[in-house]
């Protein structure tokens, strides 16, 4: 019964315009895909909603360990609030700290009309955002210890929307500190100085650059749907097909497309890779990993196992290293 | 409605019967002396601390009215006088009858004779002002700056003497009377014992005369638990005879029906909605005096005191409150001011913005100052509270006044940018905010900050792909 009156907040994200699952973001994907399937691909309408509703899909082992994930993460959702007030103390920090900048003073342009203040911080929120989930996940792939949580994302070998949540609590306490930093930054940083005429241009509550990435189908990524969009076009913003790519098990396609909304940080940074001409898509990890598309024991523990095993051979290596200059002396 | 207030008082004091009792007013209270047989039925009496807050009104007002120097000597002639207090009747000069606000008293010994401030002024160190002072030492040289300036406005230092002294003084007498005098060792047994007259022949037991004082210092009007937080306000600025008129003889009574500047200031709190300072204080000082009452002319019990200082604590800590209330605010209100100097765009309107700034400052450091006048060490917070504002507030040129020369005149030696200073006063709303569990925080220079950041929260920043 108890559990029964937790249902409604365990699946609020469904209803949360600020999530990528919300309801209405999930139903404009279906009507993308059936355009995009019906148009684009010729196939009959009978066609694509058995390709987009493919049971073999979403009744895989690996769709249902997402499904798993996604119910027992919330349990770990109460790390976030002292994050948050975290968000308070740096974004109170480097309001104080810019006082120090004496050639600025606060509130200096305050002259400004409100309407360019609301544009300028809604864009620079965004890229400053876009930007830096790019970076955290150029980083999730590059250094062992971070790869070692990530995996847990790639570990899944059919794509449905909810893989968005397939990711170990670390990884999400890594990704809302992300958060948390940016804002602080910003936030501070604008309403010092723009004073009291800084908002968010927002619909539905959400940043509106924000919303268009949701309503344009931000779900099709994590599906079978392999929409791509034009080679000058995904040079500017990352493609359904091009996300896929990046959880392709084939070597080629290592190591690219980092980026969340946009691609113009792929481009700049030499990690583009674009859609056309890949055909078939194999998703998941390399045999190698050891890890697992269901086994949700795997999926949470093994990172820390792996992680422990990192950090002890990096401290086997310091202590030899010191033992070795020590006879030296 | 107004005979119906009058006759919940006399129901209230008929009732009385030996135990606490539920009452709106602070008084009328029955005479409880052993052996009384004079014609007092009310034993409530605090003229003299009424006499002193329109003593200190009437200075504040007195304060703005130099010449810039050629009145200067007449001018902090006739301030001692209200400070020290005088031989002859004084004319009062603040609160005044204002267009269809009559106030009832116009010299002050229709109110007490012979009060003065200085008698009742904290002097102890003042390490807040410069030149190593201690608290009555301080306001005389506030006074004698004063006398010499044009309006109470030195632009060259920065300060707005009627602030600086009004706001000091709202500390350093009644507060410290009251906490640290009336509801503090008088309270204690053997001093002023509840089972004799206060002085022979009078209407009022020693308790009873002791705890009346330190409402007097209060300053609240007799009925003030009943008027919210605005009509309280409004009685202090003189706009609202309705609620002041208690008895409804069309004139305030400064002695019963007027809100003078401590209780002001609570109810300033107050508006905020998130606090409720006067009811808290009036409520402990109404349910105190009913306690002694209560004893009926008997000397209190270990009990009784105990329960009576606990009254006493909560309208100490409150009002220590208020004060820190007010500081936040004013140091929001200098932070307002410098974004205000900095922007203008000429030097007309900058010269308006700073005189607006000098007076906050004033305000500001008048109660930082206030704070420690009390009974509490404020020990670190104190020395923090006094290098953020500084001796003076930054001038037009960057400087500050530093110290006093030889001759107690000031000197700015030091600079310091507006950008600085505007972090001095963050750090002064932050200092306060972690010792002091103020609510109210009128004025919050980063409240609209964490606000923005609130409104921003969850949204689904931890979204990985
Ligand atoms: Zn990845
Ligand atoms: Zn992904």
């Amino acid at each position: 019964m108890e559990f029964l009156e937790q249902l409604p907040a365990l699946f609020s994200d469904f209803a949360n315009p600020k999530k990528r699952i919300f309801f209405g973001y999930l139903a404009l994907s279906v009507l993308i895909a059936l355009g995009w399937l019906t148009l684009v691909r010729k196939t009959s309408i009978a066609e694509a909603l058995r390709r987009i509703f493919d049971r073999r899909v979403f009744f895989s082992g690996s769709a249902i360990a997402d499904y798993k994930i996604f119910v027992i993460n919330r349990i770990f959702t109460f790390f976030i609030s002292p994050m948050l007030l975290s968000q308070v103390a740096i974004a109170t920090g480097i309001y104080f700290f810019l006082h120090s900048l004496d050639f600025l003073n606060p509130a200096a342009f305050t002259g400004v009309n409100q309407a360019t203040v609301v544009v300028l911080f809604t864009l620079t929120l965004f890229l400053f955002d876009d930007f830096s989930k790019y970076l955290v996940h150029r980083w999730m792939h590059r250094f062992p210890v971070l790869w070692a949580l990530h995996r847990v994302h790639h570990s899944a070998t059919e794509l449905t929307p909810v893989t968005v949540y397939r990711v170990h609590p670390l990884e999400g306490v890594l990704y809302t500190l992300r958060g948390v930093v940016v804002q602080g930054v910003t936030i501070p940083t604008f309403y010092y100085l723009f004073g009291s005429a800084v908002s968010l241009y927002t619909v539905v509550g959400v940043n509106v650059l924000v919303f268009i990435f949701h309503v344009s189908g931000s779900n099709l990524r994590h599906t079978h749907i392999s929409i791509s969009y034009w080679p000058w076009l995904e040079h500017l913003l990352i493609s359904p097909a091009q996300h896929q790519l990046h959880h392709s098990v084939a070597e080629r396609h290592f190591d690219k497309n980092f980026g969340a909304a946009l691609a113009i940080w792929d481009w700049m940074f030499h990690s583009l890779h674009l859609s056309s001409g890949e055909g078939e898509l194999v998703f998941g990890l390399d045999a190698s990993e050891g890890s697992s598309a269901s086994s949700l024991k795997t999926l949470y523990l093994q990172p820390f196992h792996d992680i422990f095993r990192i950090l002890r051979r990096r401290v086997r290596g310091f202590y030899g290293l010191a033992q070795r200059l020590m006879t030296r002396v | 409605m107004k005979s119906l207030k009058l006759t919940t008082c006399l129901v209230a004091t008929m009732m009385f019967a030996g135990t606490a009792y539920a009452v709106e007013t602070y008084g009328p209270f029955p005479v409880t002396v052993l052996g009384y047989d004079g014609e007092k039925e009310n034993s409530v009496s605090y003229s003299g601390q009424i006499a002193r807050h329109v003593l200190h009104d009437s200075l504040k007002k007195l304060a703005g009215k130099g010449n810039g120097g050629a009145n200067a000597a007449e001018l902090e002639a006739q301030m001692l006088s209200y400070f020290n207090g005088s031989e002859t009747d004084l004319p009062i000069i603040a609160p005044a009858s204002k267009d269809g606000v009559p106030v009832k008293q116009t010299m002050l010994n229709e109110i007490s004779a012979g009060k003065n401030i200085a008698g009742k002024f904290y002097d102890g160190s003042m390490p807040a002002w410069p030149g190593e002072m201690t608290g009555k030492e301080v306001i005389l040289h506030m006074i004698s700056h004063a006398a010499k300036a044009d309006g109470g406005y030195d632009a060259v230092n920065g300060y707005d003497y009627a602030q600086l002294i009004s706001k000091f003084t709202m500390g350093a007498m009644p507060y410290s009377q009251a906490v640290d005098n009336y509801l503090d060792e008088k309270l204690g047994e053997g001093v002023k014992p509840n089972g004799q007259a206060y002085k022979t022949g009078a209407y009022y037991t020693g308790k009873e005369h002791v705890w009346d004082e330190a409402f007097g210092y209060f300053g609240a009007a007799s009925h003030s638990m009943r008027l919210s937080a605005e009509d309280n306000y409004n009685v202090a600025k003189l706009r609202d005879l309705g609620s002041a008129d208690l008895n409804g003889d069309g004139v305030i009574d400064l002695k019963t029906e007027y809100v003078f500047g401590p209780a002001y200031y609570a109810a300033g709190a107050d508006k905020s909605g998130k606090t409720a300072y006067m009811e808290t204080m009036m409520g402990a000082f109404i349910e105190g005096r009913a306690l002694i009452t209560g004893a009926n002319g008997q000397n209190l019990t270990d009990q009784e005191r105990a329960k009576l200082q606990s009254h006493a604590k909560t309208i100490a800590d409150n009002w220590e409150l208020v004060l820190a209330e007010a500081t936040f605010k004013y140091a929001g209100s200098v932070y307002k001011d410098i974004s205000a100097i900095t922007a203008a765009s000429s030097e007309e309107e900058q010269a308006k913005a700073f005189r607006k700034y000098v007076k906050h400052w004033g305000e500001l450091k008048g109660f930082a100052m206030a704070m420690q006048s009390g009974k509490n060490d404020l020990g670190k917070t104190a020395v923090h509270l006094n290098r953020l504002i500084g001796f003076g507030p930054v001038t037009l040129d960057g400087t500050f006044v530093s110290g006093l020369d030889a001759d107690g005149n000031f000197v700015k030696e030091r600079k310091m940018s507006w950008n600085s200073y505007q972090l001095h006063m963050l750090r002064v709303q932050e200092l306060l905010a972690k010792n002091f569990a103020i609510e109210a925080r009128a004025n919050d220079a980063t409240a609209e900050l964490a606000g923005l950041l609130e409104s921003l929260s969850g949204d689904g920043g931890a979204e990985t792909d």
